[in-house]
C-alpha cells in the first residue's frame, strides 16, 4: 500500500459521494428524520424503525462501512510512506476488521430488536445501543495503540528525528525565503509528487 | 446549604473568573513577542497541550446543547461522542507531526502560515484566513451570548442582582475573557484551559454518579423507560435516524482534524515526541467530560416521560433543570464553573486564531508581509474582535438573529468541510494541489451557506454539513489528481517524507 493509497481514498470518496446522492434522491419515507413527540413538546420520536430503514438502510450501512474504511485509510496515509511496513498494514487491516465487526454486531442487534421487540441490556443500554455507544468508541482504540506504542516504529523514528534536526540546522544556517510565488505550483511539475 | 444554592453557584463561578484574571496577569510576563502570543513559543508540555486540546474541543455546546440534544432526539447525538477516538486519531496521525515540523522550520504562528508554506500559495492563505475570520465571528458571538445568558440566570437568582440585564452580563463575561486573552495571549489561554479541563472532567464524573442514582435501577431503568415510550429514540440511530447520526459521525470524526483552533494547538508542544502522550490523554479528558452530556440527557428524557418532573420548556434547559433538581449546590457550582470553563476555553482559542488571521495572515496574503509590531496589534485586535463579537451577539439577541445563525453555520461543519481536506490530506499527500484546495474550500462554503440561506431541509436527516464535507473531499482528491502536481520547496518536500 504505497502510492496507490491515494487512489484507494479517491475510490472510497467517490463511492461515498454516489451513495449520498442515491440517498438524497431515494423515495422519501415519512418521518425518516424523526417526528414531534405526541405528548412532550421539545422531544422527538423515531417511530417505526423498520420503515425508516427499508428504503435506505443498506445504503446507510454501506456508507458507514466506507467511512470506517476511510478513517483507516487516512490514518495509514498519515504514516510516512517508508514506515508503511507489512506489520503496519496488518495492524491497520485488523483495526478495520475490528470496526466492521462492531458495525455488524450493532446492525444485527438492532434488526433483531426490530424483528422481535426484545432486547437485553449491557452497562445501562439496550444491546444494540451498547454496541454503538461502547463498541464504536472502542473501534478507534487500536489506532491509539498503534500510534502510542508504535510511535518510534511507525510515526517518528529516531532516524526521522535526526533527519528533522538536520533540516532545522540547515534552515538556521541558510534561512529559506518566505513561501510566496503564486502559481509556482505549475512550475517544474513532477509526477514523482503523486 | 440548600438555602444558599444560588450564592454557592455564584461563588464557584466568581472564583473561577478570578483565577482567569490572575492567570492573565501571570502569563503577561511570559509573553514577549508574537510567537509567544499566538503559539506559546512552541514550548508547552504534554499535559498542558492535552487538557487545552480536549477542553477547546468541548465548548459550551457540549455542556448545554449536548444534554439538550439527547433529551430531544435520544441516542442520535451520541455519534458525536463515540467518534472521538477515531477523530483524535486522525488529528494525530495526519496533522500533529507535520504541522509542528513546518511551524518550527518556517517559524509559523498560524494555520494559514503553515498552509501557505505547504502549498506555496498566498491564495490558499487568504481563503483559509477569511474562512477563519468568518467562522470566528459566528462562534464567538454565540459563545459570548451563551455565557451571558447563563450568567444572567445565575445572578438573577440572588437578591442583590435580581434585575441584572443581559447587556451587563455580556459586559462582565466579555471583560474577563478579553482581559486574560489580551494580557497573556495563548499562554494564558492554554493555562486556563488546564484548569478548565480539570473542572470539566470532574464535573463529568460527578454528574454520571449522580445520574446513576436518580432511578433505583440506575441507567438501565432510565433507558428502559425511554424504550417503552419510543424504542427508536434509544436504539443506535436515535429519533433523528441513520443519516443524521452518520452525518454527525462523519463531520465530528473526520472534522476534528480540520478545526483551526484545535490544530493550531498541535503547533505549540515543546517536543514532537510528546504527541504519543498528548493523544491518549486528550481522549481520556474528552470522554470523562462527555459523560455529563450523555447522562444528563438520558436521565432528563426518562424522568420527564416517567412523570418525575414536568416537561422542559426548551431542550437546552436539560442541564440547568437537572442541576437544580438532582444535584447538591456544591456540585451545581462546580458544573456551572465547568460550563463557563467550556465556553471560555473555546472562545479564547477562537479569539486567538481570529486575531492571527486579521493582523498576520490577511495582510501577508495581500501585501506580502505582515504588519509591524505584531504583539501590540495582536492585543489591540483581540479587544476589538471580542467587542465586535459581543455587540454582534447582543444585536442578534435583541434585533435579528439571522446573521448570527448564518455565521453559526460556519461552525464545526464548515471548518471541517473546508479545512480538513486542505490541512489533513494536504500535509500527507504531495500530489495535493492549489486548485484542489481552492475547490474544496469554495465548495464547502457555497454548500453550507446555500443550504442555510435557502433553508433547505435535505431528506432522511442528511445535513448540509455532511453533504458539503463529502463533496469537498471528493473535489479535493479528484481535482488534485487531475491537475499538475506541485513542485514543493525542498524543506517542505523533506518534511513530507518524514
Amino acid at each position: 500500500m504505497g502510492r496507490q493509497l491515494i487512489y484507494v481514498i479517491a475510490a472510497i470518496c467517490t463511492t461515498m459521494t454516489v451513495i449520498l446522492l442515491l440517498i438524497l434522491t431515494a423515495e422519501p419515507v415519512a418521518n425518516a428524520g424523526g417526528a414531534a413527540h405526541p405528548v412532550f413538546a421539545g422531544m422527538r420520536i423515531g417511530g417505526d424503525g423498520l420503515a425508516r430503514l427499508e428504503t435506505i438502510g443498506s445504503l446507510g450501512y454501506a456508507f458507514q462501512a466506507l467511512l470506517l474504511s476511510l478513517i483507516v485509510a487516512f490514518a495509514t496515509l498519515g504514516v510516512s510512506e517508508r514506515h508503511r511496513t507489512p506489520r503496519l498494514r496488518a495492524y491497520m487491516i485488523a483495526t478495520l476488521v475490528f470496526s466492521l465487526f462492531i458495525l455488524w454486531r450493532m446492525v444485527a442487534s438492532h434488526l433483531n430488536f426490530i424483528a422481535t421487540g426484545e432486547t437485553s441490556y449491557f452497562m445501562g443500554f439496550p444491546t444494540a445501543t451498547a454496541w454503538a455507544m461502547y463498541g464504536v468508541w472502542l473501534g478507534g482504540i487500536p489506532l491509539v495503540f498503534i500510534y502510542t506504542l508504535g510511535f518510534r516504529q511507525f510515526i517518528y523514528t529516531d532516524e526521522d528525528q535526526a533527519e528533522f534536526e538536520r533540516l532545522v540546522a540547515e534552515s538556521i544556517a541558510e534561512p529559506i525565503a518566505e513561501p510566496i510565488a503564486e502559481g509556482r505550483e505549475n512550475e517544474n511539475s513532477s509526477e514523482d509528487a503523486r | 446549604m440548600e438555602a444558599y444554592r444560588q450564592e454557592i453557584i455564584l461563588a464557584a463561578v466568581a472564583l473561577y473568573m478570578v483565577f482567569c484574571v490572575i492567570t492573565g496577569l501571570w502569563a503577561m510576563r511570559k509573553t514577549t513577542d508574537a510567537s509567544d502570543f499566538f503559539v506559546a513559543g512552541r514550548g508547552l508540555g504534554p499535559i498542558v497541550i492535552s487538557l487545552a486540546l480536549f477542553s477547546s474541543t468541548l465548548s459550551g455546546f457540549g455542556f448545554v446543547g449536548g444534554p439538550g440534544l439527547v433529551y430531544s432526539i435520544g441516542v442520535s447525538s451520541f455519534w458525536m461522542i463515540t467518534i472521538s477516538t477515531a477523530g483524535y486519531a486522525l488529528g494525530f496521525f495526519m496533522v500533529s507531526k507535520r504541522i509542528r515540523m513546518i511551524a518550527e522550520l518556517r517559524n509559523c504562528i498560524s494555520l494559514p502560515d503553515v498552509l501557505a508554506a505547504r502549498y506555496g500559495s498566498e491564495a490558499v492563505r487568504l481563503l483559509v484566513a477569511i474562512t477563519i475570520v468568518l467562522g470566528v465571528m459566528g462562534y464567538l458571538a454565540t459563545q459570548i451570548l451563551a455565557m451571558a445568558v447563563v450568567m444572567q440566570a445565575i445572578l438573577s437568582g440572588t437578591a442583590m442582582f435580581a434585575d441584572i440585564s443581559l447587556v451587563s452580563c455580556v459586559a462582565i463575561s466579555s471583560a474577563v475573557l478579553i482581559f486574560y486573552c489580551v494580557t497573556g495571549g495563548i499562554i494564558a489561554s492554554v493555562y486556563t484551559d488546564v484548569v478548565q479541563g480539570g473542572i470539566m472532567m470532574t464535573a463529568g464524573v460527578l454528574i454520571l454518579l449522580t445520574a446513576m442514582s436518580v432511578f433505583d435501577g440506575g441507567m438501565t431503568e432510565a433507558t428502559s423507560i425511554i424504550l417503552k415510550d419510543d424504542s427508536e429514540a434509544i436504539m443506535p440511530w436515535g429519533s433523528a435516524g441513520i443519516m443524521a447520526s452518520l452525518g454527525w459521525f462523519f463531520v465530528f470524526g473526520l472534522g476534528l482534524a480540520g478545526q483551526p483552533h484545535l490544530v493550531t494547538k498541535m503547533m505549540m508542544n515543546r517536543k514532537i515526541s510528546d504527541n504519543r502522550h498528548i493523544f491518549p490523554l486528550s481522549i481520556l479528558g474528552y470522554v470523562l467530560a462527555a459523560l455529563l452530556w450523555v447522562s444528563i440527557g438520558i436521565i432528563m428524557r426518562a424522568t420527564v416521560i416517567d412523570g418525575v418532573i414536568p416537561p422542559l420548556t426548551l431542550p437546552d434547559d436539560a442541564a440547568s433543570v437537572f442541576l437544580s433538581v438532582f444535584t447538591s449546590p456544591l456540585l451545581a457550582g462546580i458544573v456551572f464553573a465547568g460550563l463557563f470553563a467550556a465556553i471560555m476555553s473555546t472562545s479564547d482559542a477562537f479569539l486567538n486564531i481570529g486575531t492571527a488571521a486579521i493582523i498576520h495572515d490577511i495582510p501577508k496574503a495581500i501585501r506580502g508581509k505582515s504588519i509591524n509590531n505584531e504583539l501590540l496589534w495582536a492585543r489591540i485586535v483581540t479587544v476589538i474582535l471580542a467587542i465586535v463579537a459581543a455587540l454582534f451577539a447582543l444585536y442578534s439577541y435583541y434585533a435579528d438573529a439571522t446573521l448570527v445563525a448564518l455565521l453559526g453555520a460556519f461552525g464545526w461543519a464548515t471548518f471541517a468541510a473546508s479545512l480538513f481536506p486542505v490541512v489533513a490530506l494536504g500535509l500527507n499527500w504531495k500530489g495535493a494541489t492549489v486548485p484542489g484546495a481552492v475547490a474544496a474550500i469554495v465548495s464547502a462554503l457555497i454548500i453550507n451557506f446555500g443550504v442555510q440561506l435557502a433553508g433547505i431541509a435535505l431528506p432522511y436527516g442528511v445535513s448540509g454539513g455532511l453533504l458539503s464535507f463529502v463533496v469537498s473531499l471528493f473535489l479535493f482528491v479528484n481535482v488534485s489528481l487531475l491537475t499538475k502536481p506541485p513542485s514543493l520547496d525542498s524543506d517542505i518536500d523533506r518534511v513530507m517524507d518524514i
